[in-house]
């Protein structure tokens, strides 16, 4: 590996890395806030993909801004599905198995209309902007990549300002420490949940909308992309919307330059491993490493 | 479980203990009475699927460890069966052995991700099973993607594959009742209930986790081999499909999850329904599934099986209501019925 071709990986890798903050950040927060493992978010990721290719193809918008108008969309679907389905879920400061079936169920339901209205050939989204590349010398990247990385990092911006600046993203914070102590000190932990899962399908509509840009989907679209997010945001330590963007550039690194070692065939095989590897021996994410040494010393 | 709410009379427990072996008996007769092929096969099929469901209902009904990852077991058990059988191995020892190797695999998947508990470990069950089937995709012994065909010496008798499968599934049947009786049964209903106190009480939940892992998937692998030699042709994105994994799971937790025959209702209503639903409509099939699994979450954890346990005690009670006797028995059936329910 020369240095330019390690540069190069590693440019990818930032770039992979901004996209997978993005998809995982919706989870986490649903995690944080209520508890509940969203097995349903690999559904809203692939209607976020095709609400996407809908726009482009009906309205030609463009589908950056079409993944712009996918939050409020989104965001509004999901305060639809947690007045219809999540609000009778009995309150649990555990994730329950409870919880994890039916956001299964509504993954099924998801895919299964997917499959309805799209059927099951791939598609993808092309713009004059997919395969122009910005050279730099030796170096050179995808501009695609790049503008999705921009609205990427843009997204969780705005969150990070959200959550630190409004009476909103404080109650989110609170209930993520203590839901408790969130309740006694006057936080309404039903809107807040609601606005919460509204926040995080909006996450996973906008992730699919611009995953989309990139890659070819189906139906089936959210699998692969929803293990990953679980790797993230294990290794971000499940509640911390920090840990998630570090969770992720780690992924991407060694997605990227796990190229050098393992065969392409075995590629898909490497998240799924290092899910079980992270939840086994990481159960309190990357940063743990660096709590436990202060505790040591 | 509600099913344990109410003391069935003595009349009651005797039809109970009879219903199973006539079920039984009149499917062993079935193929004699001249069915058609066609409806051999839906039969057999859905053998296959009750097998399955008991086997994922030991570990997630009876020990409440819910795992995406089942198809590992079924599609091991499948490939195992194909091997052998297409070296000239006796079928009914090579489905044996497609128990065998599955359990050994259920071990070393359990040794690592029974460290986690509730859903971090459902979650590690899917990445264990897209790796395994990402691996067995480019495995040169198993003909990789392009599958395995299996060429099985003797005539092909479709009455013989029907009673393989009746008798795999009253196996299945037999081992739950068996265990859901037991002393390790308990042990797994402590278990499902609080870990930690289980623990406490001299259970050692690792171990009774692992041990009827192993028996699950024993009886997963099983039904994957006795499928492999009806189908003769699998590969690894039919039988080591996410969507196995769904079925598995969907089928007891849809009939009653943690009840013996509530997994066997599962199997049976899903096969059935399967057959003549994902030809004609693949995509409603799973939509209903998806459906259906929200409904049952959200209003009748007990599944089919606790609703018409349900629905069989109003039918009961109001009969009893209209001889005019026991004025308080209403009042405790309720109570029993809360108490059993929560």
């Amino acid at each position: 590996m020369t240095f330019i071709d390690f540069l190069n990986l590693l440019i990818a890798a930032l770039l992979l890395a901004g996209i997978y903050a993005v998809m995982s950040v919706g989870m986490t927060v649903i995690y944080g806030v209520m508890k509940i493992v969203n097995l349903a978010h690999a559904g809203f990721m692939m209607m976020g993909a095709y609400f996407a290719m809908e726009l482009n193809e009906r309205l030609h918008l463009d589908p950056i801004l079409a993944a712009l108008l996918a939050f409020p969309f989104f965001f509004l679907v999901g305060i639809a599905v947690h007045w219809l389905l999540v609000r009778w879920l009995p309150h649990s400061d555990r994730p329950t198995l409870q919880s994890l079936l039916l956001m299964f169920g509504l993954w099924l339901v998801l895919q299964n209309i997917g499959y309805l209205v799209w059927g099951n050939t791939d598609r993808s989204i092309f713009t004059p902007r997919t395969l122009s590349i910005i050279d730099l010398g030796p170096i050179s990247i995808s501009t695609l990549r790049l503008v999705v990385f921009v609205a990427a990092v843009g997204c969780m911006a705005i969150l990070e300002i959200a959550l630190s600046r409004t009476w909103f993203g404080r109650s989110v914070r609170a209930l993520i420490q203590n839901r408790y102590a969130g309740r006694i000190v006057g936080v309404d932990d039903e809107k807040t949940a609601r606005l919460t899962f509204g926040m995080g399908i909006a996450f996973a509509g906008v992730a699919g909308a611009l995953l989309a840009t990139l890659y070819s989907f189906d139906p089936d679209f959210g699998r692969p992309f929803l293990l990953r997010s679980f790797v993230i945001i294990v290794l971000g330590g499940l509640e911390s919307v920090s840990g998630v963007a570090l969770g992720a550039l780690v992924l991407a690194l060694v997605e990227t330059f796990s190229i050098f070692f393992v065969p392409a065939a075995y590629q898909p095989a490497i998240s799924f491993a290092m899910l079980v590897v992270a939840l086994v021996v990481l159960p309190g994410g990357i940063a743990s490493l660096w709590a436990k040494r202060r505790r040591l010393a | 479980m509600s099913t344990a709410a109410y003391a069935p009379s003595r009349a009651e427990a005797r039809v109970r203990l009879l219903v199973p072996w006539l079920l039984l008996a009149v499917l062993a007769v079935l193929p004699a009475a001249g069915l058609t092929p066609n409806l051999i096969r839906l039969l057999f099929i859905t053998f296959v699927w009750v097998t399955t469901s008991l086997g994922w209902n030991l570990l997630g009904g009876f020990a409440g460890q819910v795992s995406f990852g089942f198809a590992v077991f079924y599609g091991l058990g499948a490939y195992t069966a194909a091997l052998m059988i297409d070296r000239g191995v006796n079928p009914y020892i090579s489905f044996v052995a497609a128990g065998i190797v599955p359990a050994i695999a259920s071990v070393l998947i359990g040794l690592p991700t029974f460290r986690l508990r509730g859903p971090y470990f459902a979650i590690a069950t899917i990445g264990v099973s897209e790796a395994t089937r990402v691996i067995m995709n480019n495995l040169s012994i198993t003909g990789g993607a392009s599958g395995f065909r299996i060429m099985e010496k003797g005539p092909f008798r479709q009455v013989d594959h029907y009673y393989t499968a009746l008798g795999i599934a009253a196996i299945a049947v037999t081992v739950s009742l068996l265990i859901v009786n037991s002393k390790f049964g308990m042990a797994l209903r402590a278990i499902k209930q609080d870990e930690d106190a289980a623990a406490d009480l001299g259970v050692n939940p690792f171990a009774y986790k692992l041990a009827i892992h192993a028996v699950a998937a024993g009886l997963t692998g099983i039904a994957g081999g006795v499928f492999a030699r009806y189908a003769a042709f699998i590969n690894p994105p039919g039988v080591f499909a996410f969507q196995t994994s769904i079925y598995i799971l969907l089928m007891p937790v849809i009939g009653g999850i943690g009840t013996v025959w509530g997994a066997v209702l599962g199997g049976l209503v899903f096969g059935i329904v399967e057959e003549q639903l994902v030809a004609n409509f693949p995509q409603i099939h799973l939509l209903l599934y998806g459906g259906l699994l929200i409904l049952i979450i959200l209003l009748e954890p007990d599944g089919l099986a606790g609703l018409l346990g349900k629905i069989y005690r109003r039918v009961r009670r109001s009969r009893r209501a209209d001889g005019n006797t026991h004025s308080g028995s209403r009042e405790a059936d309720e109570v029993l019925r809360r108490a059993g329910g929560g």
